[in-house]
């Protein structure tokens, strides 16, 4: 990215351009084919899960407990006799919907923070990456365990713990895109004839540090969903209840030699989630060409 | 900005960061809902009980009477009681920490073992199916979380392999052997999303030293290939491995703590979630500070030691 756009060009020239690369990504790269085609999948699958899923995914069955995959079950059943499959695709709609919250919060902080501190430089720079060196000073997973000790198990104080961690991953990559750019003639000619401040940053500098942020958004939600498996798992995330796929797999914990279905098969999907997103994601990577130091990944 | 006035600004930053993590951890514990000395006691506690331990907490003094009171206990190491067992809550968290150290750094060891050969082949014969086998497993093992990879474990190995436990953990104290049989597979797990990402770092960063103009050099002066690699390609490839020690530390501790519950050890982990069900409040927040403290400082120390391995990097403060 960098210098390539002109400074004539607007918000949409910008993103139709961001838009066409994407294309370019996905029609070109087999990785990047692969990972949409998987994400695309599990995302249907989780919106549809009420039409798609052959079962109501609470019903209790006790005369089919913990019976392995069948052509009624195919995933098997839990330990009440659920059906495994619809309590799969209805645990995507929480396990995808938080990352996907938690990652967008965190960029709506991050990116603002970030773009400050690199566009003013000087005390506004140093007060800011305080500020964010304080959130990333924090182990997320210990925000999370203090959260559900202060305020009990929930889905908000999930995304909120998650989003916590991510924000000083999108403000440090803007602020160095910011950096790298700020200096360019078209900014430098921007605030000579008068263009405000907020201006400038919106419309100039930030659509030039798109990609990076496209590109650190995917990796992110791609943690995020480990993330949140982690926490459901310790029993420090959603309520138990409600099937997310890393309380699924939790309660399969302890059955591992009579139902080994249970955790494994939700695993299975975990896996194939995380690795279709991060397949697209470094598809991505290399097409924005954004190399940066902390996340190879 | 010298080397000194650099070393010193960072530091003191450091400390500021630490103070604001510990003023947050005050202000979020006496923002609770209702009244601390509750959730230290459930919800059914009876009045004279909680009266007691507001007592004991200090929250019938003035609010800055507490903050003073909490800082200076932190300043002497002095995180507070359990209080569940009434044991000061530093020589709880030391006496849970060793498998939990043992599992870190046997995971780190496994990792760098696996990670930075890996990492080398994937260069040295980019775009061969060596290359491609190891971008794989990488890609795959940073897509799964570290606790379902031990569940797999336990049911590959453990279930098969009779020397090898699937639970518990022996003291380093009580022998090497079964020390390490029963770690080997939490290790493992640990260590494997780990080695994820050393392998590619390691990969793309001896990339860019292949084509560096000291290893031409060092190629046209006759020395053999391998040891150039090894000797000047390494060093210099390592680099940015070390620079994100951070970022990985911290994703090692998420780790270890689900695959302490996963394979039963009685770690920081499970004294952690053990914590919780019990709403032994002060272990908890006394984890968060300390942990804090343990990632800031590590961070600093990677930071500085960079700034002397590499004296090219930009201070703070010149942008």
């Amino acid at each position: 990215m960098g210098a390539e756009y002109s400074r004539d060009e607007s918000w949409f020239g910008i993103q139709s351009r961001a838009l066409a690369r994407f294309r370019e990504t996905v029609s070109g790269d087999i990785k990047a084919k692969l990972g949409v085609s998987i994400v695309a999948g599990f995302v249907l699958a989780a919106i549809f899960a009420p039409e798609l899923a052959p079962h109501d995914p609470m019903v209790q069955n006790f005369a089919i407990m913990q019976s392995p995959g069948a052509n009624a079950h195919p995933f098997g059943t839990d330990s009440f006799g659920r059906d495994m499959l619809s309590r799969i695709m209805f645990g995507a709609r929480i396990s995808l919907g938080v990352s996907l919250g938690a990652v967008s919060i965190a960029a709506l902080i991050g990116i603002p923070l970030g773009l400050g501190a690199g566009y003013f430089g000087g005390w506004v720079d140093d007060l800011l990456m305080r500020f964010v060196d304080i959130t990333w000073a924090f182990p997320w997973l210990l925000v999370a365990i203090m959260l559900v000790a202060i305020f009990g198990q929930g889905v908000w104080n999930v995304i909120a713990a998650i989003a916590f961690a991510y924000i000083d991953d999108f403000a440090r990559i803007v602020r160095g895109e910011v950096l790298s750019i700020s200096e360019q003639e078209y900014v430098l000619a921007a605030k000579n004839i008068g263009v405000g401040d907020v201006n400038i940053m919106f419309k100039e500098v930030l659509p030039n540090a798109v990609g990076p942020i496209i590109v650190q958004f995917t990796v992110l939600i791609a943690r995020a969903i480990l993330a949140e498996s982690t926490l459901s798992f310790l029993g420090v995330g959603v309520k138990p209840t409600t099937p997310t796929w890393g309380a699924l797999l939790g309660q399969g914990r302890g059955l591992i030699s009579q139902a080994w279905w249970i955790s494994i098969i939700p695993g299975i999907l975990i896996v194939i989630t995380v690795l279709g997103i991060n397949l697209f994601g470094d598809a991505l990577r290399d097409s924005f060409d954004v190399r940066q130091g902390g996340d190879t990944l | 900005m010298g080397v000194a006035r650099y070393t010193v600004k960072r530091t003191l930053q450091a400390i500021a960061v630490v103070y604001v993590v510990a003023t947050v951890v005050f202000v979020a514990v006496r923002s609770v809902p209702g009244d601390p000395a509750r959730l230290v006691l459930g919800g059914n506690a009876d009045p004279d009980a909680l009266a007691a331990v507001r007592q004991e907490l200090g929250l019938n003094q003035p609010i800055y009477v507490q903050y003073y009171r909490w800082m200076s206990d932190l300043l002497r190491g002095d995180l507070g009681e359990s209080i569940y067992t009434g044991e000061p809550v530093l020589a709880r968290i030391i006496a849970a920490a060793e498998p939990t150290l043992s599992i870190a750094l046997v995971g780190i060891t496994v990792a760098l073992l696996i990670a930075v050969p890996a990492g080398i082949i994937g260069a040295t014969r980019r775009n061969q199916w060596e290359d491609y086998v190891g971008t794989t497993i990488a890609f795959l093992s940073i897509s799964m979380p570290a606790f379902w990879f031990g569940i797999v474990l336990i049911l590959l190995v453990a279930n098969n392999v009779t020397a090898i436990p699937s639970y518990g953990y022996t003291p380093l104290a009580e022998g090497v052997v079964p020390w390490f049989t029963n770690i080997i597979l939490p290790s493992i797990a640990v260590g494997l999303p780990y080695a994820g990402i050393i392998t590619r770092m390691t990969r793309s960063s001896m990339l860019d030293v292949l084509n560096q103009e000291y290893m031409q050099t060092a190629r046209a002066k006759g020395i053999p290939p391998r040891l150039a690699l090894l000797k000047h390609g390494l060093q210099n490839a390592l680099m940015p491995v070390v620079t994100v020690a951070g970022i990985l530390f911290a994703l090692l501790l998420g780790g270890i703590v689900a695959v302490e519950i996963v394979f039963g050890i009685q770690g920081f982990g499970r004294l952690l979630i053990r914590s919780i069900e019990r709403q032994d409040f002060p272990i908890v927040q006394g984890s968060v500070i300390l942990v804090s403290v343990i990632f800031v400082f590590m961070n600093l120390a990677v930071d500085l030691i960079y700034m002397n391995i590499n004296p090219k990097i930009r201070y703070g403060g010149e942008n």
